[in-house]
């Protein structure tokens, strides 16, 4: 395990006021808030910024580690000595414990140990009792899964706490069976999957945020579907029933006669299935047989001549 | 895979919870879910004889509001402002993202 340099992360001096890593936290903060930032792996330094604050902005965590990183460089092996943590006295503030479960092994090893996510104080076990904490991931799907569901397995670092309250990250791996009609940023509910509970008290749950992979034909709204339908010049002038592929087989639909390229058309319910299904959204698109051969430029020629059609009408004066 | 080893999730906007379990899936305080949602900075939450039920979106909303109040120390509305923000740029990063998925 290396050895984290919270200070080389915020960017401050070893000797930095309150004010200063609060406001060198801030500033990294909006440099790198998922949201909005253009940085490369912006959501990856955001948790080291938010580790890195934790611990420094908590005065108690932040004493521990002066001492404990006394002599050690980024990135040098590092093994806490034993029983180090004795004689602190930790109140877990400056991040939650399902922010924690984000944080890194080195986090885990040293403040995991002392309160950070959720430890005790000698003599506040016996008594103590509260529901675990919610574990929240990321599920990413197919759109196709959102019609017929899906079953995923999902491996997730959490928290746990020992015979002697001492807490560890440990992985563990779930099936998950995601149900029929899910959207994107839908999130979908594990009860009692999550951190358990203390003293008794309930297990925490496990909420998972549905994100569905780029799809070569489909785009995904809420429970809408749109897609986008190539027609031939004929079927758009003349009107035609045309078949459209979807996960979960054909549906018919009629192109009217006179339909124009870039109109949209909608299919009320053929989107994702649900209590109340999508719509199937159509881009209608007319694409034009190439002028390849002969009787194709023949065909072209023949409509220029006779149809006598201006695409860009202008008023004349 | 036997089917007991699976185990099967519902979406949230089918899971009426209590205020403290809603609060647990934001990763917020309950006393600070309460106060929001009684100023009506969280819409889309619907509540029954002490139970709720959150949109998805509203969850999302909640973390945040409290990620920007705590951060920034913004005071709610203006964290509720920044939230009304992040929300329309999802919709037209969506929006661009049907049209040009690339």
């Amino acid at each position: 395990m290396e050895f984290k340099d919270y200070y080389q992360t915020l960017g401050v001096a070893r000797d930095a006021t309150a004010d200063e890593i609060k406001k060198a936290y801030r500033k990294l903060a909006r440099k790198y808030h998922p949201d909005v930032s253009k940085e490369a792996d912006a959501e990856a330094h955001m948790k080291e910024v938010n580790e890195a604050n934790a611990v420094l902005s908590d005065p108690e965590k932040r004493a521990a580690y002066d001492q404990l990183g006394r002599g050690y460089r980024p990135g040098q092996e590092f093994r806490p000595p034993p029983d180090w943590d004795a004689g602190f006295e930790f109140s877990g503030r400056g991040a939650s414990p399902g922010e924690t479960a984000d944080f890194s092994d080195f986090f885990a090893e040293v403040f995991g140990r002392m309160g950070g996510a959720r430890g005790f104080a000698p003599g506040q076990r016996a008594s103590f009792q509260a529901r675990g904490d919610d574990h929240h991931a990321k599920v990413l799907l197919d759109i196709e899964d959102a019609f017929s569901g899906a079953t995923r397995q999902i491996s997730l670092r959490a928290p746990r706490t020992d015979a002697q309250g001492r807490v560890t990250l440990e992985t563990r791996t779930l099936n998950v069976r995601i149900p029929q009609g899910v959207h994107a940023g839908q999130i979908i509910r594990l009860a009692g999957q999550g951190t358990p509970g203390f003293g008794g008290a309930p297990a925490g749950d496990l909420m998972l945020e549905v994100q569905f992979r780029p799809h070569s034909r489909f785009r995904a709204n809420g429970r809408d579907l749109h897609l986008t339908l190539p027609v031939a010049p004929w079927e758009a002038a003349l009107g035609a029933v045309v078949e459209v592929e979807l996960p979960q087989g054909g549906v018919k639909v009629r192109i009217p006669e006179g339909t124009q390229s870039g109109r949209q058309m909608r299919v009320r319910g053929k989107g994702i299935p649900g209590t109340s299904p999508g719509d199937l959204l159509l881009d209608i698109q007319v694409v034009l047989p190439p002028a390849v051969t002969a009787r194709a430029r023949e065909l072209y020629e023949t409509m220029a001549r006779e149809l006598a059609f201006d695409p860009r009408p202008q008023r004349r004066e | 895979m036997r089917d007991e080893d699976i185990l099967t999730g519902s979406p949230i906007e089918d899971s009426w919870l209590t205020l403290e379990q809603l609060a647990a899936a934001c990763t917020v305080e309950p006393v600070w879910l309460r106060r929001h949602l009684d100023e009506g900075l969280i819409p889309r939450a619907e509540s029954v004889a002490g139970v709720w039920c959150f949109a998805s979106t509203s969850i999302v909303r909640a973390r945040r509001m409290r990620q920007l109040e705590r951060d920034f120390d913004a005071v709610p509305e203006l964290a509720a402002l920044v939230a009304d923000l992040l929300e329309e740029l999802d919709e037209l990063r969506g929006r661009v993202g049907r049209v040009d998925p690339n």
